[in-house]
């Protein structure tokens, strides 16, 4: 263990967290490993909701991990990290985590809670997607709550199979092509048991037609659950311009430079961390205009109030904005 | 959960993709025969009152029943109420749920001090006396859905005695 693989800089998506050590990394197929973290004193650590994630600091940047745990009483956090060849460099920073590394991380969040008042869960995880199902999946195990597993991945890139067989047994279905998906889904949206929520992790275009395909058939949206790791590609979109209202500067946003990137070339510091729509770090209120959402992270309602807007990929309707700011 | 004072066209309560809709009445000649299922299967379920034989049919109804259905029932608020705390324990989504009350009948007032479900036909705000711990009681305006009951409780507790 050496300090050296201390960050000096703190990120503040992980500030007021927890300072771990890398106890186990464990490859789980040609691009995913399992990164195991605890407390380097052997400290219990805190519980979390299933389907939480952790924020870890890895460089200079911070991504958001699912915890793959149930969450109870944990004495470890344990996530696993998709290699992304083509991302911001994040993965591949974390693949290069070994056993002894100090790490920063954020306490557990949750956003991707189960209903409480569930009596069946219908689980659909798409590559992975599978982390944070994974964690509903124990939970409901642990908790005696009968759930239905629809995993869709690559033949033999499946992470967490035998996994998720030991917890749900027979009740996961295993796909590797749209066909047999298809077929799976749409029978297990006609069969579920009243009570059932859905909960399904993926590429937001997988999401958007498990959720589609949901909905034609009766379910309503109390019952869907998603949570987004992947943002669909933005168009560059139109200039606008900001008016910051309490610091009296006009900036021009032009087409293809984000908000968040006019404002930092500014000079100004805005907490962000995914930069893709979907963390809700960098929300900044809007005094006056009509911001053209483009993020995952606000409710359809928060959007039409359009009182707050997430400046890493929302722009402007019309021609001026006029942020609290 | 919706609230119709009157039976509505046209699929009241039921969005778009809902696969077949449960109509229970209770006590009201044919208040459910004009809803439109919208050629989706329709499944009637008639009872005199919301009693324990008859909400125990519904929940086995509910229970064969799978995700995509939904629930109009049609009566008194007593009885309604009642058959909707059944579908809550069910699993029933609150937007799955229509209510269709005839507005007159009875309420029934639950006693914060022995639990006692009192029915009466006064107003929110009066009194009721408890039929179990005999206290008068003050109907509260606070409804429980799970309790299908409002909150009584002693009237006047905050005066000396």
């Amino acid at each position: 263990m050496t300090m050296t693989a201390l960050q000096p800089e703190v990120h503040h998506a992980v500030k007021d967290g927890l300072q771990l050590e890398v106890t186990d990394v464990t490859r789980q197929t040609e691009s995913i490993v399992s990164i195991t973290f605890a407390d380097p004193s052997g400290a219990p650590l805190p519980s979390y909701v299933p389907g939480s994630h952790l924020v870890v600091q890895c460089g200079t940047g911070a991504n958001a991990y699912s915890l793959t745990g149930s969450g109870t009483a944990p004495s470890e956090y344990t996530i696993s990290v998709l290699q992304v060849a083509d991302g911001a460099g994040g993965s591949l920073a974390m693949h290069r985590l070994a056993a002894g590394d100090l790490v920063y991380v954020s306490r557990p969040r949750s956003a991707f809670a189960p209903a409480a008042t569930a009596r069946h869960f219908l689980l659909v995880a798409a590559g992975i997607g599978i982390t944070p199902v994974l964690s509903h999946a124990r939970a409901c195990a642990e908790w005696g709550i009968a759930a239905d597993l629809i995993y869709v991945h690559r033949p033999g890139a499946g992470a967490h199979v035998t996994e998720a067989k030991e917890l749900l047994g027979s009740a996961v279905t295993e796909c590797s092509d749209r066909v047999s998906f298809q077929k799976t889904l749409a029978e297990k949206l006609t069969t579920q048991p009243l009570g059932t929520h859905l909960y399904v992790c993926g590429p937001v275009a997988f999401m958007d037609a498990v959720l589609d395909q949901a909905r034609e058939h009766g379910w309503p949206s109390a019952r869907l659950h998603s949570e987004a790791f992947g943002a669909a590609e933005l168009d560059a979109g139109e200039p606008f311009t900001v008016n910051l209202a309490r610091s009296g500067v006009k900036l021009n946003v032009p087409a293809g430079v984000s908000l968040l990137e006019t404002l930092e070339q500014a000079g100004k510091a805005i907490p962000n961390m995914c930069r893709k729509g979907i963390c809700g770090e960098c929300s900044l209120s809007v005094l006056r205009g009509k911001p053209q959402h483009r993020d995952l992270y606000l409710s359809d309602q928060e959007k039409a109030e359009n009182t707050t807007m997430m400046c890493c990929v929302s722009r402007s309707l019309d021609e001026e904005l006029e942020l609290d700011l | 959960m919706r609230i119709a004072s009157l039976p509505q066209p046209a699929g009241t309560g039921c969005e778009s993709g809902f696969r077949g809709v449960v109509c229970v009445s209770f006590d009201s000649a044919d208040d459910t025969a004009d809803h439109d299922a919208g050629g989706r299967p329709r499944h009637d379920l008639r009872f005199t009152s919301a009693n324990p034989e008859s909400l125990s049919e519904l929940r086995s109804a509910l229970l064969r029943s799978s995700v995509g259905i939904r629930l109009v029932l049609t009566g008194s608020p007593v009885d309604i109420h009642a058959a909707a705390a059944v579908a809550a324990e069910c699993g029933l989504a609150e937007e799955e749920v229509t209510l269709v009350s005839d507005e007159s009948g009875l309420r029934v007032v639950f006693c914060a001090h022995c639990r006692t479900r009192t029915e009466t036909v006064e107003p929110i705000g009066s009194e009721v006396e408890c039929q179990g711990c005999a206290t008068d009681l003050e109907i509260a305006n606070h409804f429980s859905r799970r309790q299908a009951a409002y909150l009584g409780f002693a009237a006047n507790a905050e005066e000396a005695a």
